[in-house]
């Protein structure tokens, strides 16, 4: 069968997307692969496709929960029941039930954390795997913004499990990145295919602001004149809440905030009223938009700048999916390049928390052995959050108990180089946004490309005409309660009308 | 009395002191707290009994301790309750007179009843919104959705469920209505909008609870205390009249699965469903507690969706599990070496759940 009937046939599309082709073929083919395509353009389909084709498993590492239970959901939707998610959110009941049942799945996806268990490594290689996916590869990375200490160890566990046939995909690597990727993973030979992280249909404009309080007004300004739907995001839950409610009280309605923080049920809730159309905005963190299948978005707006470069170029790739002209707009303020550090302390264990540790550890050895069993009363007194659990977690874990002294000052050592990566990044990122020259070149430079194409719209330093971006139609206030909304019509509408698509 | 204090007496404080009001300094201040919350202690289920406020049991699921505090401080600096030692209070006149007037414009639903419903209140909600979703979906002709309930055992549930209806697309759709209808229409407490507009359907997708509340023009704590209060109208109807409602009383009685249960766990296991606790069921059957335990773990062996969480809380489940794993072993003694805090009965019950699968 030819690639485009098996695309026809699972996936319902008659063609394919630039670079997926070849990237299907060069794994079909045998070759380990290495494959970098921008945000939005159908990576998850390089190693669904090839599923369809190789008889054994094809086991995805992914290091986000949300994107995973989202890729799972896209899936399951589609109709593939064979796709499972092996990750913390399942029970421990449902993991030893799915571990139980592994052959049973035709996809499956698996959290780092996940693979640190003998018995899940052991039944992998039972069951036998003819693909091994890693996805969001660049966080194996040290240069990498998103850098995770579990995806640090993958090397190792897929040699562990019979180096399979391996394909890492990313959507943002410079060439340092990239060659920590190859390094890492212990591949010898490998096929590379690297498309342009550029989205010529995105224009790139940043608004230099001179006050907190006149940034708001712009923001305000541009929700209720730009052409929707559209995505702001902020650097905080709060501000994201904040935000939401001021523009909700001017009278538009059709706006909701989304981050971590909230329920699971309404969290659904709001992507599938963003999806629908029942919402225009979304007040978001950077939570908010992987696994978002929405081709129409037209605008994504940063309250902040982002911490770096890469997370930039993602958040604007949700726009404009589907090749019309869409705008990215970053609104900065003097001193926002300060915000970014506050967050990065967040992130990273102070050299405080890390001295108490040691001094419980001299005195609880007997905690290494099994860690999971101390976590919460060691976060409890020392107040790490998950994030710096799980780096000094990935630290501790072998460790026998024998060179405390060591392990430690390893740790330290790796903060403080993850520090200066990442303040050099939020330089990066703050340069650019200073730019007076096209910034889509700077952008392109940055990734070890070069701007190939002239464009319309191009950049603020090019020259953007904004009227194409404006709604014609006003934006009509909102009405608390519909005098025409009814509980039993409602119902009805839901339960009894035949609507078919 | 000023309007400007009147906006600051919101419905968990007025709540608060209607409690304190009951319970008039026989407890401290955190018996509430407890109560709200629902905590599932002998003492706290007793008090409830005791100054008749089951009806307020389990509806404040989300309050923190903080939070707790923080209100009755407040409360204390308006001058609506007076500190007592030992975490003692009392409701001053100013208090009760605003309690009053706030209840009077606002009463506490008649039809909330905690104690009663508490544990099914949510699986209720949650069983309910995915059936309303999936059938929305079968009757437009469209399977591909995203369910708006993530939790795996709902969606084994609602394959049950379908089958269990015995009724095609069309007839679903129009049977659930009319039962909706049926069990809603009654209700005059409350608009029953503030559950219509949660529902999701084909194109249709329901509004958060924060949405709902704006939409109905109140806080978020009393549109979920009138939620809480209509899925209760809702449960007491049903039980009351279930040949009425075919379809809503699969939500509510379990899968009618019968397993084997010997004849002593099979009475044990009628107690436990009629909410009485291990040494209640002890003394009532003149039996030791260590045998009603071995019932517990027999229940939970032969039934899979037999909550142990009542007996061991999640987070000991958790500890106990990863002290399996370590130790390697199904033997107690060697478990417990690594868990020395969690006794036999939780052990057993938790090895109840890993099975031969590992």
């Amino acid at each position: 069968m030819k690639l485009e009937d098996v695309l026809q046939k699972h996936f319902n599309y008659s063609s394919f997307r630039i670079g997926q082709k070849e990237i299907i073929s060069s794994i079909l083919g045998g070759n380990h692969t290495i494959a970098m395509l921008p945000t939005g353009t159908g990576k998850s389909l390089c190693y669904q496709l090839p599923g369809y084709l190789l008889k054994g498993k094809i086991v995805i590492v992914s290091p986000l929960l949300s994107l995973m239970q989202d890729q799972v959901e896209q899936m399951m939707m589609n109709g593939e029941k064979r796709v499972i998610a092996f990750n913390s959110f399942l029970s421990h009941e449902e993991k030893y039930q799915a571990l139980h049942q592994l052959r049973k799945y035709k996809f499956i996806f698996l959290s780092p954390e996940m693979l640190r268990s003998d018995q899940v490594i052991n039944k992998l290689k039972e069951i036998g795997i003819d693909l091994f996916v890693i996805d969001e590869a660049h966080c194996i990375s040290q240069w990498g913004y998103d850098f995770r200490p579990d995806y640090n160890k993958l090397g190792e566990i897929r040699e562990r499990l019979g180096s399979p046939l391996t394909l890492a995909l990313t959507a943002t690597a410079t060439p340092e990145v990239k060659d920590d990727i190859i390094t890492s993973l212990k591949i010898e030979e490998w096929e590379e295919y690297i498309y342009s992280v550029d989205r010529p249909n995105i224009s790139l404009v940043v608004e230099n602001i001179r006050t907190y309080q006149e940034k708001t007004k712009r923001m305000v300004e541009l929700i209720t004149s730009l052409e929707g739907p559209g995505i702001i995001y902020f650097s905080s839950k709060k501000l994201s809440e904040q935000m939401a409610s001021l523009i909700k009280e001017i009278g538009f309605s059709k706006i909701a905030a989304y981050h971590g923080g909230l329920e699971q049920e309404t969290r659904i809730l709001i992507q599938q009223q963003f999806i629908q159309g029942q919402l225009d905005v979304i007040c978001a963190t950077s939570a908010f938009g992987m696994g978002i299948n929405k081709d129409n978005i037209r605008y994504v707006i940063h309250f902040h700048m982002p911490l770096q470069l890469e997370s930039y170029l993602q958040e604007i790739g949700r726009a404009g999916r589907d090749g019309k002209q869409s705008l990215a707009l970053l609104l900065y303020s003097p001193g926002d390049e300060h915000l970014p550090n506050q967050l990065i302390e967040g992130e990273l264990p102070g050299d405080a928390q890390i001295d108490w540790l040691y001094d419980w550890l001299i005195d609880h050895r007997e905690a290494l052995y099994n860690l999971s069993l101390f976590e919460s009363e060691i976060r409890r007194i020392s107040g790490f959050t998950d994030n710096q659990w799980r780096m000094v977690e990935a630290f501790l874990q072998f460790n026998d108990g024998e060179q405390i002294e060591k392990t430690i000052d390893q740790l330290k050592k790796f903060i403080n180089e993850r520090m200066l990566i990442k303040l050099t990044k939020i330089q990066d990122m703050y340069r650019w946004t200073q730019l007076t020259d096209c910034r889509r070149k700077k952008i392109l430079n940055y990734f070890n490309e070069e701007k190939t194409i002239e464009m319309r719209n191009c950049c603020d330093c090019c020259g953007v005409d904004y009227s194409g971006f404006y709604s014609f139609i006003t934006k009509e206030p909102s009405i608390k309660i519909e005098s025409s909304f009814h509980w039993k019509n409602h119902l009805a509408e839901i339960l009894l009308s035949e609507r078919k698509t | 009395m000023h309007i400007g204090d009147q906006m600051n007496d919101s419905l968990i404080k007025m709540l608060i002191l209607y409690c304190l009001h009951r319970i008039d300094r026989q407890r401290t201040i955190f018996s509430i707290f407890h109560l709200l919350k629902g905590k599932k202690s002998a003492q706290t289920i007793q008090d409830a009994h005791f100054f008749q406020l089951t009806n307020l049991f389990h509806t404040f699921t989300d309050l923190t301790r903080t939070e707790f505090e923080e209100l009755v401080l407040e409360m204390e600096k308006q001058g609506y309750l007076e500190g007592f030692p030992h975490q003692s209070f009392r409701l001053t006149s100013d208090g009760y007179k605003h309690m009053e007037l706030f209840f009077e414009k606002q009463p506490i639903p008649m039809s909330l009843n905690g104690w009663k419903f508490h544990q099914v209140t949510e699986l209720f909600w949650e069983r309910l919104s995915l059936a309303v979703q999936v059938v929305s979906h079968l009757k437009s002709w469209d399977s591909k959705f995203i369910p708006i309930q993530r939790k795996k055992e709902l969606h084994s549930w609602l394959k049950g469920f379908i089958q269990r209806t015995g009724l095609n697309r069309e007839e679903l759709g129009v049977k659930l209505y009319e039962e909706l209808v049926d069990c809603l229409e009654e209700y005059k407490e409350n608009d029953p909008s503030l559950l219509v507009l949660r529902l999701t359907g084909y194109q249709i997708i329901g509004l958060t609870t924060r949405q709902a509340a704006e939409k109905m023009n109140v806080d978020n704590d009393t549109y979920q205390l009138r939620f809480i209060a209509l899925i209760h109208y809702m449960l007491e109807n049903i039980q009351e009249n279930p040949t009425d409602y075919p379809i809503l009383r699969l939500f509510v009685t379990e899968d009618n699965e019968i397993f084997p249960l010997t004849h002593s766990a099979k009475k044990t296991y009628d107690l436990l469903k009629k909410g009485f606790f291990i040494e209640e069921i002890a003394r009532i059957r003149r039996l030791k507690s260590n045998t009603i335990e071995d019932h517990i773990v027999e229940i939970s062996l032969n039934s899979s969706s037999f909550d142990i969480s009542s007996f061991v809380s999640t987070e000991k489940q958790k500890l106990i599990l990863d002290a399996i794993m370590a130790s390697n072993s199904k033997q107690l003694k060697q478990i417990r070496q690594f868990i020395p805090d969690a006794n036999y009965f939780e052990i057993r019950l938790v090895l109840t759940r890993v099975g031969e699968k590992i």
